[in-house]
């Protein structure tokens, strides 16, 4: 083990180990120590689970590929990519524990689920997909489970048929799984028709696209940072970058395609839309743009892949434009009360009935008509620790399980 | 038997007795308030937004017929009780606070932290608890308690543990105006089925389709 991996995983384990004592501490006082209150009831943590269940399609786009187009040349990071899908589909799910009031309560989940609850869907989705892509990561290491890690082995007579065979078969499913996991997490946002921000039919195929996107960067940074960029590697990452640039325009398109909807009807409710998502948050609307836009077109360029600090820059630009893009689910469907009304006797005047936050800090308002959400260093905190489980997760496997490929002397 | 509530806007002077009575009698936490009466189109309550057009709006829980919350909470913590209110078991919420986006009418109300401490904060003299005091069980499920757990989250319930003792509500019998009233929607000669029949009773956000059971009737324009 070099000393580099050595020190990330000390430094990713520390991190987590943060996290999870300010999680605890969370929990002891409530989320009072977040910044969401009434009005503005989910942020950062559930920002952050639309991120992570992106992150994991990488799992998807190579199974696929591999089995389902038959694209060789991405065979040795198939189960880089089924690592890093399970990595980050727990890591969706862990986000969601500290967004719960009532953790300890979660096994009302199996008692008394709600089947017509969309977040039920998403639990059982996602909870399908971690087995799915642990299963699959399974079955592609099994002909390599051997020595010392034989005692995992399941015996089969030909282990590397057996496994070309499982994996083959396995590839509709676990790409059913994968592309439920963006579809139901999307759908529960835009079932809501109180949120016109939120209720589009544009929502689960942009989670699609960004997913793709985001899902096969993830990948790509990880299989340079394991196997370097040399030119062996290319065609893979060329075929990479290609499907990250692809899904990025059709994702663009997908948002841009809403927004310019809006803001041509432009009045009342629609109008709010605009005004917060163009106005208040007009940087990070850019940076969100143009971040994904910049990295994806990069990852183009022969000479960018070539490099592993240009190619890990640009893959870094694209992950943080996707996480600012996840961020801004929340302004404009928060910030734009749906309790409001023309008053009457004035017509054409718009007017939003306030809401109590909930917190009380002496000296702060009871009812607000609008709310300026930044996350607490808390919220900032937990999230990180939960990016360092990913980190850590991916790392150990790649120290202790046959995920690489050895280079054959 | 569909209970629901008329408010005669043309009745009710702003006063906000029911906000108050509904804080006191239901032991809501420092900054948590199930009702809210304001002066539409105005930033300031009690001061008209232009002459002649000031009228006041309780808003609480509409205990809609298709109610979002009810069909976005996972473990069906938020359910409709037999006579039609919408009600929250607090032993059974996780506190996902799903419910909260799904509600467009921004009524529900989540315990951020151990309401003792807001107590604490906003100065109240130990021991001082107001509200009715016991823990109150419908069918079987806690629906109301004066010391709220932290984590789970919590609306107007149209007083159920008064209506369950044959007694109204305490917003209905705190109003001066007697801008209140309630009765069953399913009979048609009950005072508010009439009511709302004879004087153009309407309901707030009606294309959200979320079919509200809490029914208006409009103020006449008036001079000021």
């Amino acid at each position: 083990m070099s000393v580099k991996i050595k020190l990330s995983m000390w430094a990713s384990g520390c991190f987590f180990l943060v996290g999870l004592a300010v999680w605890f501490y969370q929990l002891q006082q409530g989320l009072i120590l977040t910044n969401m209150e009434n009005s503005y009831s989910w942020g950062l943590y559930i920002s952050g689970l639309a991120f992570f269940v992106g992150n994991a399609a990488g799992g998807l786009v190579l199974t696929s590929s591999i089995y389902l187009f038959g694209v060789k040349q991405l065979k040795p990071l198939a189960k880089l990519g089924a690592l890093t899908a399970f990595a980050n589909v727990t890591a969706a799910m862990l986000i969601v524990l500290p967004d719960i009031g009532k953790p300890l309560r979660l096994l009302n989940l199996l008692l008394h689920p709600n089947f017509m609850s969309p977040l039920v869907w998403d639990v059982i989705v996602l909870n399908l997909y971690a087995l799915a892509s642990a299963t699959y990561l399974y079955i592609l290491m099994l002909p390599e489970l051997t020595g010392r890690l034989e005692w995992l082995a399941f015996k089969v007579d030909d282990a590397q048929a057996f496994s070309e065979r499982w994996a083959k078969r396995m590839a509709p499913v676990a790409l059913l799984f994968a592309i439920g996991i963006h579809v139901v997490t999307a759908w529960i946002f835009s079932t809501q028709g109180a949120r016109d921000w939120w209720h589009s039919p544009a929502m689960a195929p942009d989670f699609v696209s960004v997913a793709i996107a985001v899902g096969t960067t993830v990948v790509l940074l990880a299989g340079a940072l394991a196997y370097g960029t040399g030119e062996k590697y290319q065609e893979a990452f060329r075929l990479l970058g290609l499907i990250i640039f692809m899904a990025i325009c059709v994702h663009l398109f997908l948002m841009m395609n809403d927004l310019v909807i809006h803001a041509w009807y432009g009045s009342g409710e629609t109008h709010r839309i605009i005004e917060i998502a163009w106005g208040d948050f007009a940087w990070f609307h850019i940076f969100e743009v143009a971040a994904p836009l910049i990295g994806a077109g990069l990852l183009m360029l022969p000479t960018v892949r070539r490099s592993l600090p240009r190619l890990a820059m640009s893959s870094a630009l694209l992950i943080a434009g996707v996480f600012v893009h996840r961020f801004l689910i929340m302004p404009a469907a928060f910030n734009n009360f749906p309790m409001t009304m023309t008053p009457l006797g004035l017509p054409n005047s718009h007017w939003s009935l306030p809401i109590a936050t909930g917190r009380f800090f002496p000296g702060m308002s009871t009812f607000i008509e609008q709310y300026s959400y930044m996350p607490s260093l808390v919220e900032v905190v937990i999230l990180l620790g939960i990016v360092a489980y990913a980190v850590l997760l991916i790392l150990l496997a790649i120290d202790r399980l046959p995920i690489l490929v050895k280079e054959k002397s | 038997m569909k209970m629901g509530m008329v408010i005669d806007l043309e009745k009710c002077i702003g006063c906000r007795s029911c906000m108050v009575a509904c804080k006191q009698h239901n032991a809501q936490p420092p900054q948590t308030w199930w009702n809210r009466v304001f002066t539409p189109g105005s930033h300031r309550h009690l001061t008209p937004p232009i002459k002649g057009v000031e009228f006041f709006l309780p808003v609480h829980c509409q205990h809609c017929e298709n109610a979002p919350c009810e069909k976005v909470c996972p473990v069906g913590a938020t359910y409709h009780a037999e006579d039609g209110a919408v009600l929250i078991d607090f032993e059974r919420c996780i506190g996902c606070r799903y419910c909260m986006s799904a509600c467009p009418y921004g009524v529900r109300q989540f315990n951020w932290e151990d309401p003792e401490k807001a107590h604490k904060r906003s100065e109240y003299q130990d021991a001082y608890h107001y509200g009715y005091p016991e823990d109150h069980r419908h069918a079987g499920r806690l629906v109301y308690t004066p010391l709220r757990p932290k984590g789970v989250v919590e609306k107007c319930t149209f007083c159920t543990q008064y209506r369950d003792k044959g007694e109204l509500p305490a917003c209905v019998r705190g109003c001066p105006g007697k801008a209140r009233f309630v009765g069953d929607l399913d009979d048609p000669n009950s005072e508010v089925s009439k009511m709302i029949k004879a004087k153009n009773a309407f309901t707030l956000l009606p294309e959200k389709g979320t079919k509200p059971t809490v029914f208006y009737l409009p103020p006449k324009p008036k001079e000021v």
